[in-house]
């Protein structure tokens, strides 16, 4: 099929036009026709009508100059062809002006709602009809008007901006000098819409949209430039918008609460939100928001400020987020922030406080600080903890999480976990307690089982650890307390224990956690070492001699918090030959390795044969010496059992004062006999109770080794900066070591001072004689 | 299934009446205005600058580069498009006519404002004038030299820098 196809018409359907030559004619015509578009063009256009006006727009500009009279708008050209249109042009400004003339005078009884209708529809109407002519005089625009342009002339544009400039000078700026009528109509419309009235909201985007359009660039017409826009409806818009908040807000303020205000607050700031969007320009958006901000926030900040505080006592998190937001669009966080932080530490203080004091009260009669290790480290623990997760939740849920509150909620947690009414002045009390309380969790005999749970316990005092100052502390009261718990098998579970060292490396990397990691090594090695021990004597030895059930471990001295006894000590003839089977053992398998036996750990268990009932006593080495004595005597004097078994006074009476406690003895002043009538209700009977004053003793010989450790810590930490940086300054180097160690605890200058004096003495370091007192040089 | 083209009616000056495809005329942007501003009807569109036998050439190239995209506005590829003479192998078979034709051609690409045709036509003259002297041009184009000796010798000093040595 052809795409076009043509047939000869005998009726002649052709136009005609008016010849090129003619000026007078051509515009009569083509003047008649703009009229037409202008004001008829519901009426609707011919094919014809269009393409007579465009053909006689073109014919001119195409004709040849020489019929042309005088160009009264080109002027000092030179050279090359003129270009036909300067007349039309000034035509077209003519009738623009003229037409424009009627619309004003028609505006001139219109005021308010109708002035914005009248305003709105001739725009709709004027602007079609001026894109309508713009194209009949495409080529006064593709040719002359190009040729006006790239020779620089100002002021002449397309004819489409032509008819906005006409527009814009003889229509809109004089119904502006009318004391601004239209603007003000248009801000009253606002204002209604403002108090709840519904107004028509495409007629005022119109107008807006008008206002743009009119904010012509002399320069590039393709810029925008909004002119017209700011300086008649944007600048006396946000003038109204700040007496329109300022006034209701005062009036708000006064009748309702500051909660009520808030939600209003925010409400509005919504609402003026939308408005940028259904009808303003987008650039409006900043300076309409910031009046709005400064009407309704920073003017009120200051009762804002006052709900804030009143709020966080009793949890409003709605409220909170609300003045959060509000503020935060005024840049006015930091108040908040310390704030929370006071209210924080306040809060956390107090739970400290409760917990303490219901420790204090259910003892006794008052007594005085020496007695603060009896407050329960769960207690302690889950009233910290509380008040982390509440304030957390607060900082997730009303602050959404902005890092100024996390800082805040961590700066006021370190001060509550730090220094508290249960920690007094000491800085080791917290990070003991937090450690007790891991080691009840990790222990056998521990409620929370299940492995979530556990789990989920353990992460929470990581989260109080992080807070820790002396992390220090904290690992010695922690591999203190693993120790035992490997020792005696009292560990609830493996995967329990390595996920809590795990967690600890996470936090405090791997030196931190390289002793706890060894430890749990010598533990397995031990089980294998007892194993295959124990093989070996089954295959030297007959059965009968092997009567003595063996369990070893072998612990690394370093790495494991343990003394052996100060004392002498018989080891009892029925242990003897086990003991030194094994010494032999041992040695044959790692020779140059020294054995200490730590008597004061072991644990044994010893069967009755004496009374009415067998029963098993499970006991220390020490105890079981003593005990062992009695296969021979029903009563024994204190120096015979001194003599027997070499121990120290010290340690003999405690222990024997441990089988008197429980009754396995009876004292009868220096002599003790075994007891016959001896009861339990269990079979096996714990007769190794650990003595009070043994753990106290525990707790202050762990804070000895600290000081101890830290003292050598900071030295290392001298060395090690003094090495690299061969010369430094007192305060430099101060700085420095501080800023090194405080991972682990924070240091006292003055302990610092005196690693430095130490160093100095064994000739580490040197003072910079030059350059003065407070230098130091590294010797190498 | 497409849609058969709507078919619009274009009358020339001599009264020849031509049934074409919407998109074919379209490629003449004054008709695209028009059509886009008024509307379809059923009326023929009076074209009174052109003839018939000129407008079927027109629309001869019109059909051909229907589907090529419109051109575009912008005033970088305007210049890129100015600077090469070159003209594609279908452009210049069609555009191999005589004389008059040629500029009928122009002057109705010109009038109907499709701006490619134009180009074909203005380098294809471009392409007749390049390396002639002008008297050679005089003879091809049949203008009559109405420089006096005098006012010649001056241009030719003025437009010595152009001259190839």
């Amino acid at each position: 099929m052809s795409s076009w196809s043509s047939k000869p018409v005998n009726k002649n359907e052709q136009i005609s036009v008016p010849p090129a030559s003619d000026l007078k004619s051509t515009w009569a015509f083509l003047q008649d026709g703009i009229e037409q578009i202008m004001t008829r063009l519901r009426d609707g256009m011919t094919y014809s009508k269009y393409m007579s006006l465009y053909t006689t727009s073109y014919n001119y500009c195409t004709s040849s100059r020489m019929n042309t009279a005088t160009e009264p708008l080109g002027t000092g050209r030179t050279a090359g062809a003129n270009l036909m249109g300067s007349d039309l042009y000034s035509n077209l400004i003519k009738y623009l002006t003229s037409h424009l003339k009627q619309v004003k005078e028609l505006s001139d009884p219109l005021y308010d709602l109708q002035l914005l209708q009248f305003y709105a529809a001739e725009w709709d109407r004027f602007t079609t009809a001026a894109s309508y002519v713009d194209r009949l005089f495409s080529y006064l625009n593709k040719h002359w008007v190009k040729r006006e342009k790239d020779e620089g002339r100002k002021n002449v544009y397309n004819v489409y901006t032509l008819a906005l400039v006409q527009w814009r000078s003889c229509f809109f700026l004089p119904i502006q000098d009318q004391h601004s009528k239209l603007i003000s109509a248009l801000l009253k419309q606002i204002e209604k819409q403002r108090n709840g009235e519904t107004v028509e909201t495409t007629l005022i985007k119109k107008v807006i949209e008008s206002l743009v359009s009119l904010g012509l660039d002399e320069v590039d017409s393709s810029k925008q430039n909004l002119d017209i826009y700011q300086d008649h409806f944007e600048s006396p818009f946000i003038q109204s918008t700040l007496l329109y908040y300022k006034s209701l807000s005062d009036a708000f303020v006064a009748a309702n609460s500051v909660t009520d205000y808030l939600k209003m607050s925010q409400d509005r700031l919504a609402e003026e939100e939308a408005r940028v969007d259904v009808y303003l320009h987008a650039s409006s958006r900043k300076s309409l928001i910031g009046a709005c901000e400064k009407a309704l926030v920073s003017d009120h900040i200051d009762i804002i400020k006052h709900e804030f505080v009143h709020l966080l006592e009793f949890d409003k998190e709605d409220d909170l987020y609300r003045i959060y937001t509000l503020l935060a669009r005024v840049d006015a966080l930091d108040f908040l922030r310390k704030k929370f932080e006071d209210h924080v530490k306040r809060t956390g203080l107090a739970a400290i406080e409760k917990v303490y004091g219901n420790a204090e009260a259910s003892k006794q009669g008052p007594k005085k600080e020496s007695d603060k290790g009896d407050l329960d480290p769960k207690a302690y623990v889950d009233a910290l903890l509380d008040v982390h997760t509440k304030c957390s939740l607060t900082v997730k849920n009303a602050f959404k999480a902005e890092s100024g509150f996390s800082a805040a909620l961590d700066k006021a947690c370190r001060e509550v976990v730090n220094r508290n009414a249960a920690t007094g002045t000491s800085t080791t009390k917290s990070p003991e307690l937090i450690a007790k309380h891991s080691d009840s969790l990790l222990k056998k005999g521990n409620k929370q089982t299940e492995e979530a749970e556990l789990e989920d316990a353990l992460n929470q005092v990581m989260t109080l650890f992080k807070y820790i100052e002396d992390k220090d502390v904290f690992q010695k009261f922690y591999t203190k307390m693993l120790a035992k718990r490997l020792v005696s098998g009292l560990s609830a579970s493996d995967d329990g224990e390595s996920s809590m060292i795990g967690k600890l490396k996470d936090a405090c990397g791997f030196e931190y956690t390289n002793k706890l990691q060894r430890m749990f090594t010598d533990i397995s090695i031990s089980k294998e070492l007892t194993n295959s021990f124990n093989e070996r004597m089954t295959q030297t030895h007959d059965a009968s001699e092997l009567a003595v059930d063996f369990d070893v471990k072998v612990l690394a001295t370093n790495f494991w918090p343990m003394n052996p006894p100060n004392t002498q000590f018989n080891m009892p003839a029925e242990l003897q030959p086990t003991y030194e089977r094994f010494n032999k053992y041992y040695n044959s398998q790692h020779s140059g390795r020294k054995l200490t036996w730590l008597y004061n750990t072991s644990k044994n268990e010893l069967k009755t044969t004496h009374l009415s009932q067998p029963y098993i006593f499970l006991c220390s080495t020490f105890q079981l010496a003593i005990l062992v004595q009695y296969n021979e005597h029903d009563s024994l004097r204190y120096d015979e059992l001194k003599a027997a078994t070499n121990l120290n006074d010290n340690l003999l009476k405690q222990t024997l004062a441990t089988l008197v406690k429980s009754k396995v003895l009876l004292q009868d002043e220096d002599t003790y006999d075994l007891n016959f009538n001896f009861k339990s209700k269990k079979i096996r009977v714990q007769l190794n109770q650990p003595i009070k004053a043994d753990v106290k003793q525990e707790s202050s010989d762990v804070l000895k080794t600290v000081d101890e450790d830290r003292k050598f810590e900071i030295q290392a930490a001298v060395v090690r900066i003094m090495k690299a940086r061969k010369t430094l300054k007192y305060q430099n180097l101060i700085q420095e070591v501080i800023s090194i160690v405080q991972s682990r605890f924070s240091p006292k200058v003055s302990d610092i001072k005196k690693a430095i004096e130490a160093l100095l003495e064994k000739d580490y370091l040197e003072r910079n004689l030059e350059a003065g007192r407070d230098v130091f040089n590294y010797v190498a | 299934m497409a849609q058969p083209p709507t078919k619009v009616i274009l009358l020339t000056s001599d009264n020849e009446e031509f049934q074409v495809d919407k998109d074919i005329a379209e490629r003449s942007v004054l008709i695209k205005n028009m059509l886009e501003d008024i509307g379809e009807s059923e009326h023929p569109i009076p074209l009174p600058n052109v003839t018939s036998n000129v407008f079927k050439k027109v629309l001869e190239y019109c059909d051909h580069h229907r589907n090529d995209p419109l051109p575009s506005t912008d005033d970088n590829s305007d210049e890129q498009r100015k600077r090469t003479t070159d003209i594609n192998e279908w452009d210049q078979k069609f555009i191999q006519v005589d004389q008059e034709m040629l500029f009928e051609i122009i002057l109705a690409a010109n009038y109907l404002d499709i701006k490619p045709l134009l180009d074909v036509g203005c380098k294809t003259v471009a392409n007749m004038i390049k390396g002639k002297t002008p008297e050679e041009i005089r003879k091809l184009f049949n203008i009559q030299n109405d420089f006096t000796p005098e006012e010649e010798a001056q241009i030719r000093k003025e437009n010595e820098w152009a001259e190839d040595r």
